[in-house]
């Protein structure tokens, strides 16, 4: 294998592919890069066994082949490069050369078949998303998904895709954030993807691309002209997230997010380090905050707001709260409340967007 | 039938009575003769016994002695040379102050004293059975020597409450073993029948004194305890938790240098142990307690090992803190000083030390966000002292290890955890203000009879951590809300594992300790060995450790943090 290569486009290809490379492994060719030639140029794919990220880049080739590069080495090589064309040769299976200007490099990589191939996924099928769509959704929903190990499902993104519009949805069981876009779908499907592919996907394809997503038995192929991505399936069902919904919230408040916010992170110093717990107050016109710990002392504070319904005093852990309010779109927000010990809802008020975006949070049991 | 007669009691007889107060045995007699010897300025005391007592009694010392004149007034009734009115009470800094022991003694035994207030010219006093004393000249060196023969031998109803000589010698050396204890500075040396049993050399401080009564290796493993709280100081030696139980009990209290009793100032002691040994074994404690004199009622029982508190709460509450404080440092665990063992030595140069992120294993998921800067989370405010923490290694997923200038010192993940999550849930539980996250999904839990029988028993404790719990029909649990202690924490695996190690511990439930309980709990828990932690998990541990009370034991007693001294590894490796 032999090609030429501009600095450039060798430093963007890796700067796709690195963050895929886990930084500790058991497998050392996971360790490594693979680098293939196209007929385009050349493909860098890196994997870590869950998600695998594969990118093409534009490079002149003198013969084709393929072989696999130690990541962290290439990259730093890479950093530090002249301007100037880059050429990159492997003799045998393992031998790398790498030349630029002046500088010349020697690595040892590894053979190609070492490398774990990717999941067999057939785009023919695929369905065809606006990645700007995608984003949007990622962005509200999955940092509520659970990063406790105890139920795996619920350390995933449910991905819901119907003929008119798609919605995610994601949980720890203590908080839920539920997002839907009107967009022209697909066949029904429901996906449970780990919130790191999300991630992956969210960072590599540019808002305005169009996407191809495809299912293989259990992975998921999202595919742009240039990147693809394949992630892991968690296998399902997702809890019935319909049924916890509240529907019969009969209290109604509206705040002003910046202000709310301000007086949650004032009540939070005083707040407790393990349970964030804060008492709120809601009644006709005002929002009375209280916090106790012991040891530590009390805070109270008061903010304007507009209520309807009985007054309703409910305990939060005012951490969740404050995570929530971060992904609330509009200056507006409304919540919704039945009873100290049911679920209330937070949600945008006055949002112009097509979007239906909601979250909803169970409340901490409040001492008296 | 005529109306008795009220006489006067002849002074023998009421000499009689009284001594029943003081002298019940022969332990009695060497302790009031020690203590007057004492009195007397004595820095050495020897002391014979024979026959546990009964057949001879005899103390010499090298104190101020008495002359001619005073040493008959001694063996009178309220003769005492010590206070002269009542106010004196107030505070009496020596032993004796009623001036009821000699007369006592003597109306018991054939007393003899002999004294000299200065080399050469003394006094002999002799007085069989409280007779008149008979007196002469006898010449000896500087000090006294009182014997006592046929303990009891006019006292028949006394003599049949006696022991044997092997229980009454006992008794003696505990006597004896009090005073060693409170008057280190005094050389005591002790035969009984002909053979030396005490050679006790003067000693600076109470372990060294311990160490020459029951070994060195005993005294090498207590604890310091040096606490002051006010006006009360509270010094001495305490059983390392891991020891509890192993060797025999010794309690010894004093105030202001006197040896008392006081099974309240024992409890609070034992108190600052709660959960860091296991039920049913009680630590040894030898406990020096200083408080100003006007606190301190001594005059309560003849024999004085009783005493009044002005303020006992607030003196058992000193108690409590100085032991709990001793515990809490490193030498409960391995190599001596009274610095807590996450404390860098102030020699050290400001160690690398890390700003903690608070968050990560002691709060609830402070939402790591996974894709937005998290600028915003709350900044904690911080009143307790700043710990530093140094950098730390996790060895084999169980282990955080740190260097110190002094030492290596490992801590166990699992145990530390469980001390601070132990100590939460007890805090909460108390006060009765336990959080608790309602879930969106309820969890239900099919239990096992037994489980269920042990649910039963332990569901206010249950609750009381902050479970939310329904039973429906003994064998099913729905759970509603949960405890939040930490972000890795499972709460069902929790309650169940709680429930399963609950079946096993009878009595731990049906008893309602709660302690205990919540120790199950806390240990049901804690992450686990054998989990891997982050760098901001191991800080968090750390510095929720280093806040505990008790930091260096663990809620069965064990080590949670152990140190490696430097000497010892640099020994090892030939540089020592
Ligand atoms: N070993 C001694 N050396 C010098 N003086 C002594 C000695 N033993 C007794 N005395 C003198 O004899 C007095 C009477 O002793 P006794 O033990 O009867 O009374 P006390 O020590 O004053 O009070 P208590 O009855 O509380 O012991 C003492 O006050 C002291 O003056
Ligand atoms: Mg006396």
């Amino acid at each position: 294998m032999r090609f030429t290569i501009s600095r450039e486009k060798l430093q963007e290809g890796l700067a796709a592919v690195s963050p895929a490379v886990p930084s500790k492994t058991t497998l050392p060719v996971l360790a490594n890069l693979l680098v293939q030639t196209t007929d385009r140029g050349i493909r860098i794919s890196g994997t870590d066994l869950d998600i695998a990220v594969s990118t093409e880049v534009a490079a002149e080739i003198d013969t084709p082949g393929a072989i696999t590069i130690p990541a962290r080495k290439l990259s730093e090589i890479a950093r530090e490069l002249p301007a100037a064309p880059v050429k990159l040769s492997s003799s045998g299976d393992q031998r790398v050369t790498l030349e630029c200007g002046r500088s010349k490099f020697k690595l040892l990589g590894l053979p190609k078949s070492e490398f774990p191939s990717f999941p067999a996924i057939q785009f023919d099928k695929a369905v065809r998303i606006p990645s700007g769509e995608l984003q949007k959704l990622i962005h509200h929903t999955s940092f509520a998904a659970s990063t406790e190990e105890s139920r795996p499902i619920l350390n995933g993104v449910l991905w819901e895709i119907r003929s008119d519009l798609m919605r995610m949805v994601a949980t720890n069981g203590h908080r839920l954030a539920k997002m839907e876009v009107p967009v022209k779908g697909g066949k029904q499907t429901d996906l449970i993807i780990p919130p790191k592919a999300l991630e992956q996907i969210r960072r590599l394809f540019p808002a305005e691309e169009e996407l191809e997503v495809a299912q293989g038995e259990n992975h998921l192929g999202f595919r742009s002209p240039f990147t693809s991505v394949y992630t892991r399936l968690i296998e399902g069902p997702y809890p019935g997230y319909d049924q916890v919904i509240p529907k019969d919230n009969d209290k109604v408040a509206l705040l002003d997010k910046a202000a709310f916010i301000s007086a949650l992170k004032r009540m939070s110093v005083v707040a407790s380090d393990q349970t964030h717990r804060i008492r709120l107050s809601f009644n006709a016109g005002m929002l009375k905050f209280a916090v106790s710990t012991p040891d530590l002392g009390e805070a109270q504070d008061e903010l304007p707001i507009r209520y309807t319904g009985d007054p309703i005093e409910i305990g939060f852990n005012a951490a969740y709260l404050l995570e929530i309010l971060r992904y609330l779109p509009t200056d507006e927000v409304r919540m919704t409340f039945r009873a100290p010990e049911r679920a209330s809802t937070v949600e945008p008020e006055g949002w112009t967007d097509p979007s239906k975006y909601l979250t909803l949070l169970m409340p901490l049991r409040l001492v008296d | 039938m005529s109306a008795p007669r009220i006489a006067v009691l002849p002074g023998a007889v009421a000499d009689q009575i009284a001594a029943g107060e003081v002298i019940e045995r022969p332990a009695s007699v060497v302790k009031e003769l020690v203590e007057n010897a004492l009195d007397a300025g004595a820095t050495a005391i020897h002391v014979d016994v024979m026959e546990g007592g009964r057949a001879l009694i005899r103390v010499s010392d090298d104190g101020s002695g008495m002359d001619a004149v005073n040493a008959p007034v001694a063996i009178a009734r309220h003769a005492t040379s010590k206070i002269r009115a009542a106010a004196d009470l107030v505070g009496v800094a020596s032993y004796g102050f009623r001036g009821e022991a000699l007369p006592a003694i003597a109306s018991v035994s054939r007393l003899a004293i002999e004294t000299a207030p200065a080399h050469g010219a003394g006094t002999r006093v002799v007085v069989h059975a409280g007779a008149p004393a008979v007196v002469t000249e006898a010449a000896r060196r500087q000090g006294t020597t009182v014997t006592v023969e046929s303990l009891f031998a006019n006292a028949p109803a006394r003599q049949r409450f006696l022991k044997g000589a092997r229980a009454e010698w006992r008794a003696i050396i505990d006597a004896l073993t009090i005073v060693a204890l409170i008057r280190r500075d005094v050389r005591l040396t002790v035969t009984h029948d002909g053979k030396e049993q005490l050679a006790l050399p003067t000693a600076s401080g109470l372990r060294e004194r311990v160490g020459a009564l029951w070994g060195h290796t005993v005294a090498e493993r207590l604890v310091a305890v040096d606490d002051v709280a006010g006006p009360i100081r509270v010094a001495g030696l305490v059983e390392r938790p891991a020891d509890v139980g192993t060797a025999s009990r010794r309690v010894f209290l004093s105030v202001n240098g006197r040896a008392i009793r006081d099974a309240g100032i024992v409890r609070a002691a034992e108190a600052a142990y709660r959960s860091a040994i296991p039920s049913g074994v009680r630590p040894s404690l030898l406990l020096d307690i200083t408080l100003p004199v006007a606190d301190v009622d001594v005059n309560v029982h003849p024999a004085k090992t009783e005493v009044r508190f002005a303020d006992r709460w607030t003196l058992e509450r000193a108690v409590e803190r100085a032991v709990r404080r001793a515990l809490g440092t490193e030498d409960a665990e391995a190599s001596l000083g009274a610095r807590s063992w996450w404390q860098a030595p102030a020699a050290t140069p400001a160690p690398l030390g890390r700003e903690v992120e608070p968050s990560a294993l002691i709060e609830t998921p402070a939402p790591t966000p996974l894709f937005a800067q998290s600028d915003d989370a709350p900044t904690p405010v911080d009143g307790e002292p700043e710990i530093v923490v140094p950098p730390l290694v996790q060895l084999r997923r169980t282990f955080l290890m740190f260097e110190r200038d002094d030492a290596v010192v490992l801590i166990d993940q699992h145990s530390a955890h469980e001390r601070v999550l132990y100590e939460r849930f007890l805090g909460e539980f108390e006060r009765g203000d336990a959080a608790s996250q309602a879930l969106l999904f309820p969890l239900t839990l099919h239990l096992s009879p037994a489980e269920a029988e042990a649910f039963e028993q332990a569901a206010a404790f249950i609750r009381g951590v902050g479970y939310q719990v329904e039973s429906f029909g003994g064998s099913a649990l729905l759970v509603h809300a949960v405890p939040t202690p930490h972000p890795r924490f499972d709460a069902e695996r929790c309650l169940r594992e709680t429930l399963a190690a609950l079946t096993g511990d009878r009595a731990a439930a049906s008893h309602g300790k709660h302690e205990r309980l919540i120790a199950t709990m806390a240990c049901k828990a804690a992450i686990k060995a054998g989990e891997a932690l982050r760098v901001d998990e191991m800080n968090a541990l750390f510095v929720a450790l280093a806040r505990t009370t008790l930091p260096a034991h663990d809620v069965h007693g064990r080590a949670t943090v152990v140190q490696l001294g430097w000497d010892e590894i640099e020994r090892r490796f030939g540089r020592r």
